[in-house]
């Protein structure tokens, strides 16, 4: 097993009055894929978003507790929240690339982290990351276009694209393919399958059986409350407890 | 938390398939069964009818692995649910060779003369009562998802092995006595041989049943009669 690239320790998340999430303890793996699953409002995205600390942009959101990657504390508030997002890309449920051209919403990233000083390193990073998004051969001809002209599927490979061309340690998707076709689907879990290689990648999802494919471990949530962790194998075939069983049998009320 | 499905028709299939399992499995003891009372009574007017109910048990094989498609299609099972598929397929595989082998012993009746020493039936029949009992306590263990029963079956396939040697030693013996006796001898010897393997299939239902139930495969081997380890 590889080594825990991200710690959560008693983790506690309140929105207001309203606590989100209880006491979570959860090891992620580095170069692995942790699924999370779980009903809707469970907790499983409250959870991805304290890794880069994106519930610090919601007033009302209090995080107590740990979270650690590579044993650094992340919620220090002398911690450069910026440079933490670099390290920690995302990519949403519904593609989001910016309003501009496809090579531009690859090069953004890098220009404001400071990566690439000259036009040709932007392009060999913008083709790189096109490249790792497996995306390259279908857009190398038309990197002027608006990023928008692109179809679902290849707008979300371009967010990829967007998140990994700061060069970062970890990746988070949050419903990555819920709003793609099948075969969309299946060229972004392949995608998932060949930077697992590269990143730590958590991905949270609905499908359970994209939780099978993609996914060396999951995690299941419920109620803000983590029920049951393990390998990936075991949850879907043999889990051990009562609820998660529910759960990705379908028996849950 | 409720123990249903929250799609009714996936908790209607699953119930279906289980429901077709248990009757295979009862028609494939009723054929054991009848297979071995004509065997002990040399009853020749019974080997077209246990022939013939092969056929069913034969059917329901394909409809179980119709259903058992159809739900993994529809429904992509998990856990419990992938288990209680899984193991329904392998369950209804072990059952149709029960009764290919029981019909091949009802075949084995017809060159059989109507006047076999005692002793020569009796083993036989202490055996064949072994195995009917394993195929019932194995199916009862499948019905109420008792592993400690599924368990008790999977040890006590040692016993029919050493049976299985004291049935086909009483063969060689009654063999040796007349060369005579070497045609029909080789049909029960086939006959005696059939019902270890019966056997053996039970005790493969016994170790689904344990996988089904507990979701891990029984540890080490299971214990073997003499001949069997030799």
């Amino acid at each position: 097993m590889n080594k825990v690239k991200i710690k959560s320790k008693n983790l506690n998340v309140h929105y207001g009055q309203k606590q989100a999430l209880f006491d979570v303890n959860l090891d992620l793996n580095e170069k692995e894929v942790t699924a999370l699953i779980g009903p809707s409002g469970c907790g499983k995205s409250t959870f991805i978003r304290c890794i880069n600390r994106m519930n610090d942009v919601i007033d009302i959101c209090k995080v107590t507790g740990k979270i650690e990657i590579d044993g650094v504390e992340i919620n220090d508030e002398n911690l450069d929240v910026v440079s933490l997002r670099e390290r920690v890309g995302m990519v949403f449920q519904k593609p989001n690339p910016f309003p501009k051209s496809i090579y531009e919403n690859i090069s953004y990233g890098p220009k404001i982290h400071g990566k690439g000083e000259t036009k040709s390193e932007l392009d060999e990073i913008v083709e790189n990351s096109l490249k790792k998004s497996a995306l390259w051969e279908e857009v190398k001809d038309r990197l002027d276009e608006p990023g928008t002209s692109l179809s679902g599927g290849q707008q979300q490979r371009l967010c990829i694209a967007r998140a990994i061309s700061v060069n970062p340690e970890v990746i988070l998707m949050d419903e990555p393919c819920s709003a793609l076709d099948p075969i969309a689907t299946a060229k972004i879990e392949e995608l998932i399958d060949d930077l697992k290689k590269t990143y730590t990648i958590v991905i949270v999802t609905h499908s359970m059986a994209q939780a099978v494919r993609v996914s060396q471990k999951t995690g299941f949530f419920h109620l803000g409350k983590l029920i049951e962790v393990g390998k990936t194998e075991k949850i879907f075939k043999n889990p051990d407890n009562k609820m998660t069983q529910d759960y990705i049998t379908g028996r849950f009320g | 938390m409720s123990n249903e499905h929250t799609v009714k028709s996936y908790e209607e299939e699953l119930q279906n398939l289980k429901d077709s399992l248990i009757k295979m499995g009862s028609l494939t003891e009723s054929q054991m069964s009848d297979s071995m009372d004509a065997i002990i009574k040399v009853d020749k007017d019974s080997i077209d009818k246990i022939i013939k109910s092969d056929d069913e048990i034969n059917k329901f094989r394909s409809k179980i692995d119709t259903q058992i498609m159809n739900l993994l299609v529809k429904r992509a099972p998990m856990a419990i649910d992938l288990r209680e598929t899984i193991s329904s397929l392998k369950i209804s595989q072990d059952l149709e060779r029960i009764g290919d082998l029981s019909k091949s012993n009802a075949k084995k009746i017809k060159p059989l003369p109507l006047d076999l020493p005692e002793e020569l039936l009796s083993n036989l029949k202490r055996l064949g009562d072994l195995v009917i009992k394993q195929l019932n306590d194995v199916l009862d263990s499948y019905i109420n998802k008792n592993f400690d029963k599924a368990k008790i079956v999977w040890e006590k396939d040692e016993q029919v092995d050493d049976l299985t040697n004291i049935a086909m030693q009483s063969v060689i013996d009654f063999l040796s006595k007349d060369k005579k006796n070497l045609d029909f001898s080789t049909h029960l010897i086939f006959a005696t041989k059939n019902l270890e393997r019966a056997g053996d299939h039970v005790t493969n239902i016994a170790e689904t049943v344990c996988y089904l139930i507990k979701g891990e495969y029984l540890k080490g081997s299971r214990p073997k009669g003499k001949q069997a380890q030799e």
